[in-house]
């Protein structure tokens, strides 16, 4: 028989030309369930008006990430165990740095602009798919296959990120993740759009992205480890050039 | 279609001081801007001060009067405090900058804190009784 | 000479697809969706893009669809999609007898398929079931669900459709004759109603289709089947890995980034918008997944949900046809101007939106051949290079 709680779940709500506020919604969960199952509910049975993104429910499309009591968090693998007990309240608001369309609903458009034009690949082959696997721990078959990319495009990494608080036009961390795991060898063309002040230069290592990515991008590493490569591709075309 | 609520501007700057939700590393990033603005602070009022020296004998001993008084060794402490935090989560930032240790920067910042305050205890010691 | 209208009800796969196929020949196409893209049934498929091989014995029509669809999507596509291939493995008696008939159904659908030693498909796949009798490799992928719909919404916009998300139709506005010509709906993040007109409504709605077509006195024989999916922690394995046997709860494991996903059951339900999870069904899903890939006793659950599949009426669960089906209203119920597009899997979204498409075309007399064989897919990120 399943646990049953009783939780109050804080929203934040937002309709077109209006100032953002919170309503709270008293309801039955089971703890075992997610955050986005509490907010399903309350859209289900109580409020109708509630809007937000969801798709997948098994943190492969990167729809639902919302700021739970305050932390960027997929919330279709979040338990609601993990967030509140008996008796609690959970708050939740949309992600930081990209407007808000209506409640917890966000518009990406600006990420996905930009994770088009690092040409940032959707599916690769499986050994260049993570980035804490050196070569030679993969198995040698496994170069044959392709699987989708880590990151799964959230936002969380963006939103959880200082520097992209302040700077509009900063490529921000999924973005630069996507730059990096295509490498400037392959993609010489890059070089000048994350060697630059809105590239990896924005980046002040307060390491929030890798805190809060859910899909094991490490966004913080790829990008300290596109600098050595910009460094290894600057100071090396200076010998070249010679 | 959106609001303007929520987009990223220079005038939310505030929010690099907001440790609301924040992990281990961002305490670091924050606490690296928080000395790095009582350092400048600090540079201001040291020449501030020293600017008394300039007023002949009578600046020179209401100087020495001051810096000798408790509350300003302390403050000094709190400068001391302020260099070396900020000094060796800086060293922490240049190495992973290089890729060194970034998958162990939690970890580094730790040890170089544990270190700070070490250091910091030393000359706490050596101010206060010397 | 305008362009003949369309207002689509639903964004889910059908609704992008026909989106993607009307807009190429030559609509106006108005995409209306209460939520944002994939919001229901299509985004929570667990992204099998099936070979067809479980349908190849008692459902060969759906059999064929899948084989024909899979080397389309393939091609057109492929920037959504892991193409690793699958397995239908047997691991006891039972499953080794289902063999022949596998193999008979398959060659029937052209379905092509090759019959691996237990060696060899352990060598292939080291974490499944060492105990594996016999193995097929069918060439079975995954898809990433709503990545999937974008492409072929990136694409519709391309052509000039548009999509107006958390825009909940209302009700179908009837013109004085008894035909349906627009629908009303409300925009959900300024609470205002709004109306669009149309030459016709196409409601691809899913497993709520009969819902829709409710609003125009009109019935579509949707049962609504929910099924489980649980997801583990683990990249296992590289291929889809099927049971070798007639189609049941908990046999396919399926690889998805560095996840599994284990699916799944089929039960009934009352109400569509909330299906909770029953625990019983979870352990189900561990029971018989690990039977396949005993690994996933020592992962960790990273998630679990339900999904609701829009099973056509007859037939009772797993053995009700999984094809998909255009009804147009004019014939069922006399109800002009709104055609059904519903049953169907997601594998075979292209063929549901050609097959609405076509009829459309014949109702309001256009004539147009669908290209979307043929048409790459665009990135799916262009979604959001154009305006809504």
């Amino acid at each position: 028989m399943s646990e049953k709680w009783n939780i109050t779940l804080k929203v934040s709500r937002q309709k077109q030309g209006e100032a953002p506020h919170f309503d709270e919604y008293k309801i039955e969960v089971n703890p075992d369930e997610y955050v986005l199952d509490a907010v399903e509910r309350v859209w289900a049975f109580i409020d109708r008006t509630v809007c937000f993104r969801h798709a997948c429910h098994h943190s492969t499309c990167g729809a639902c990430g919302m700021r739970v009591n305050d932390v960027e968090k997929l919330t279709c693998i979040t338990y609601i165990r993990d967030v509140t007990h008996d008796g609690g309240t959970i708050k939740v608001e949309p992600l930081r740095n990209f407007p808000v369309v209506s409640d917890l609903a966000v518009d990406m458009g600006s990420l996905y602009r930009r994770l088009e034009s690092v040409g940032a690949r959707s599916v690769l082959p499986v050994p260049e798919a993570e980035i804490e696997r050196s070569p030679s721990s993969w198995s040698a078959d496994d170069g044959q296959y392709i699987r989708l990319a880590d990151c799964i495009e959230c936002g969380l990494c963006i939103s959880a990120c200082p520097a992209a608080t302040t700077s509009k036009d900063y490529l921000g961390p999924a973005v630069l993740a996507g730059a990096q795991a295509n490498g400037l060898k392959r993609n010489p063309e890059l070089m000048n759009l994350v060697d630059s002040e809105d590239g990896v230069w924005r980046c002040h290592s307060a390491f929030e992205c890798t805190a809060v990515c859910p899909s094991f991008v490490d966004p913080a590493r790829r990008i300290m480890d596109l600098r050595t490569q910009i460094f290894k591709e600057r100071v090396g075309s200076l010998f070249r050039k010679a | 279609m959106d609001t303007q609520h929520n987009r990223p501007s220079p005038s939310r700057f505030w929010n690099w001081f907001n440790p609301v939700g924040r992990q281990t590393s961002g305490w670091a990033f924050m606490l690296q801007r928080v000395t790095a603005l009582g350092l400048t602070f600090y540079l201001f009022l040291h020449l501030i001060i020293l600017g008394q020296l300039a007023y002949g004998p009578q600046g020179y001993d209401s100087f020495i009067k001051l810096v000798s008084s408790p509350i300003f060794i302390a403050s000094e402490l709190l400068v001391v405090a302020a260099a070396f935090l900020h000094g060796l989560n800086g060293i922490r930032i240049i190495l992973t900058t290089f890729g060194i240790s970034v998958t162990r920067q939690k970890q580094l910042f730790y040890a170089l804190m544990v270190l700070a305050l070490i250091i910091i205890t030393v000359f706490g010691i050596r101010m206060f009784t010397v | 000479m305008s362009k003949p209208s369309v207002v689509i009800v639903g964004a889910g796969f059908t609704g992008v697809a026909t989106a993607h196929d009307l807009a190429l020949r030559g609509f106006d196409v108005t995409v209306i969706e209460r939520g944002d893209l994939c919001n229901g049934t299509s985004g929570r498929t667990h992204g099998l893009l099936h070979c067809g091989g479980r349908y190849a014995v008692k459902d060969q029509e759906s059999a064929i669809e899948c084989i024909d669809e899979n080397m389309i999507l393939r091609k057109i596509v492929p920037q959504v999609i892991e193409p690793n291939g699958g397995l239908f493995i047997a691991i006891d008696e039972g499953d080794l007898q289902y063999g022949e008939t596998f193999i008979a159904g398959c060659e029937a659908c052209h379905i092509p398929l090759e019959e691996l030693t237990p060696k060899e498909a352990l060598r292939l796949e080291p974490n499944i079931n060492p105990n594996v009798l016999t193995a097929f490799l069918v060439p079975d992928g995954t898809f990433d669900p709503l990545r999937l719909a974008l492409s072929f919404a990136a694409s519709a916009k391309a052509n000039g459709a548009k999509f107006r998300t958390y825009t909940e139709a209302k009700s179908l506005i009837m013109d004085g004759k008894g035909a349906v010509s627009g629908v009303k709906a409300l925009e959900r993040t300024t609470n205002q109603m709004v109306e669009l007109r149309a030459d016709i409504v196409v409601n691809a709605t899913g497993a709520w289709a009969g819902e829709i077509a409710e609003m125009a006195g009109a019935t579509v024989p949707i049962k609504p089947t929910p099924g489980v999916m649980v997801v583990y922690d683990q990249r296992f394995v590289q291929r889809a890995i099927n049971r070798l046997n007639k189609p049941g709860d908990g046999d396919i494991v399926l690889p998805q980034r560095r996840m599994v996903v284990v699916g799944t059951t089929s039960f009934e339900i009352d109400d569509l918008d909330y299906v909770p999870v029953i625990e019983e069904q979870v352990e189900l899903m561990l029971e018989r997944g690990s039977e396949l890939v005993p690994g996933l006793r020592n992962a960790k659950v990273r998630g679990k949900y339900t999904a609701t599949r829009p099973l056509i009426g007859a037939g009772e669960g797993r053995s009700a046809a999984r094809t998909f089906k255009c009804y147009d209203h004019k014939e069922t119920d006399n109800v002009d101007g709104l055609v059904t597009i519903t049953g169907g899997k997601a594998t075979t979204l292209r063929a549901m939106a050609e097959k609405t498409a076509d009829v459309v075309c014949e109702k309001l007399g256009v004539r147009a051949a669908c290209v979307t064989k043929d048409t790459s897919l665009l990135s799916y990120r262009q979604y959001y290079n154009m305006p809504n």
